[in-house]
């Protein structure tokens, strides 16, 4: 239900990481998701999907691992080259 | 490409939001609980039943989150204190920044509780911290005996369970039992109140609670002030 909440605090994040890589974007996240979480793994994606189509993150891939307890963290980003 | 690690939380800014309130409300030792429920279970009517009762010179705020309406807030004003309504225009839990920014001007050096009603909701509330001292969760006896085990997420966290509406038992097919079975096989130290806002009934052992609580709160921050003397 607040999962639209999560991938605008996911994708916020993101672009915030971003501003201390000038010359790159963000081409990949990856995100740990307990059972506890309260966070449901496809209605996420399909959120996040939904905010980085619009956003000049586009494209950006969520990639979801599953974690422990109520763990919900980032465990990475990758970012690549612009015009390298 | 570079990978770069990002071990954080999610929801690190609210949680450092929340981490400030927490401080704030250390300082002032002001014991600050988040109530959580589904819409119906209750919550309001609990919080009534409870500012009622409260000892004469308790000070006492309560914020109370809904959707949409000032209904609660101008439910919850009329036992004298403080309360301020948090419409979150279609968010479906509190956030800490709501709560710092509805507690803004308040002086919570005079404060020793604040209630925080949280939208109707058991599923999203329990991802965000408010800066509370505890979660009390509120099923009522109009709901599943399952429903820990169906939102097992609220009931591992909460530390008090509130089975409340209680006077409905002869009317309704809920037993009391299993629910409390159900709870603790998710959260095995979750204490349990049997309550009804209706008639009072278990509102001594609640009111009880609340204030070991809140002298528990008073005297940590005594420890604390003496320790740093």
């Amino acid at each position: 239900m607040h999962e639209m909440g999560i991938a605008s605090s996911i994708l916020e994040a993101v672009q915030k990481e971003l501003l201390r890589y000038p010359g790159y974007r963000a081409a990949k996240v990856d995100v740990r998701i307990g059972a506890y979480a309260g966070v449901d793994a496809e209605s996420l994606r399909f959120c996040f999907d939904a905010i980085v189509k619009d956003s000049p993150q586009a494209p950006l891939e969520l990639a979801i691992e599953p974690g422990t307890g109520d763990e919900l963290d980032f465990s990475s980003m990758e970012f690549e080259e612009v015009n390298a | 490409m570079i990978s770069i690690p990002t071990e954080r939380k999610v929801l690190n800014e609210n949680d450092r939001l929340a981490a400030g309130i927490r401080k704030a409300l250390e300082a002032t030792h002001t014991l600050s609980l988040n109530f959580i429920g589904s819409p119906g279970a209750g919550k309001t009517g609990f919080l009534e039943r409870t500012l009622r009762m409260l000892p004469a010179g308790t000070r006492a705020a309560v914020l109370t989150g809904d959707i949409q309406t000032e209904n609660d807030a101008i439910r919850l004003a009329r036992y004298g204190y403080p309360v301020r309504q948090i419409t979150t225009a279609g968010a479906c839990h509190l956030d800490a920044r709501m709560v710092e920014s509805h507690l803004i001007d308040w002086d919570l050096e005079g404060l020793d509780l604040l209630l925080i009603e949280n939208v109707g909701n058991l599923v999203c509330p329990t991802s965000y911290d408010l800066g509370e001292d505890g979660k009390v969760v509120i099923l009522s006896v109009a709901e599943g005996e399952d429903k820990p085990l169906k939102y097992p997420g609220i009931f591992r966290k909460a530390e008090l369970m509130i089975l409340s509406k209680t006077d409905l038992l002869p009317f309704v097919p809920f037993n009391a039992e299993l629910a409390c079975d159900c709870a603790r096989s998710v959260h095995p130290d979750i204490e349990i109140i049997e309550a009804s806002s209706m008639t009072g009934d278990g509102f001594g052992q609640w009111m009880d609670w609340l204030e070991r609580r809140m002298q528990g709160k008073q005297i940590l921050a005594e420890d604390f002030a003496a320790a740093i003397q």
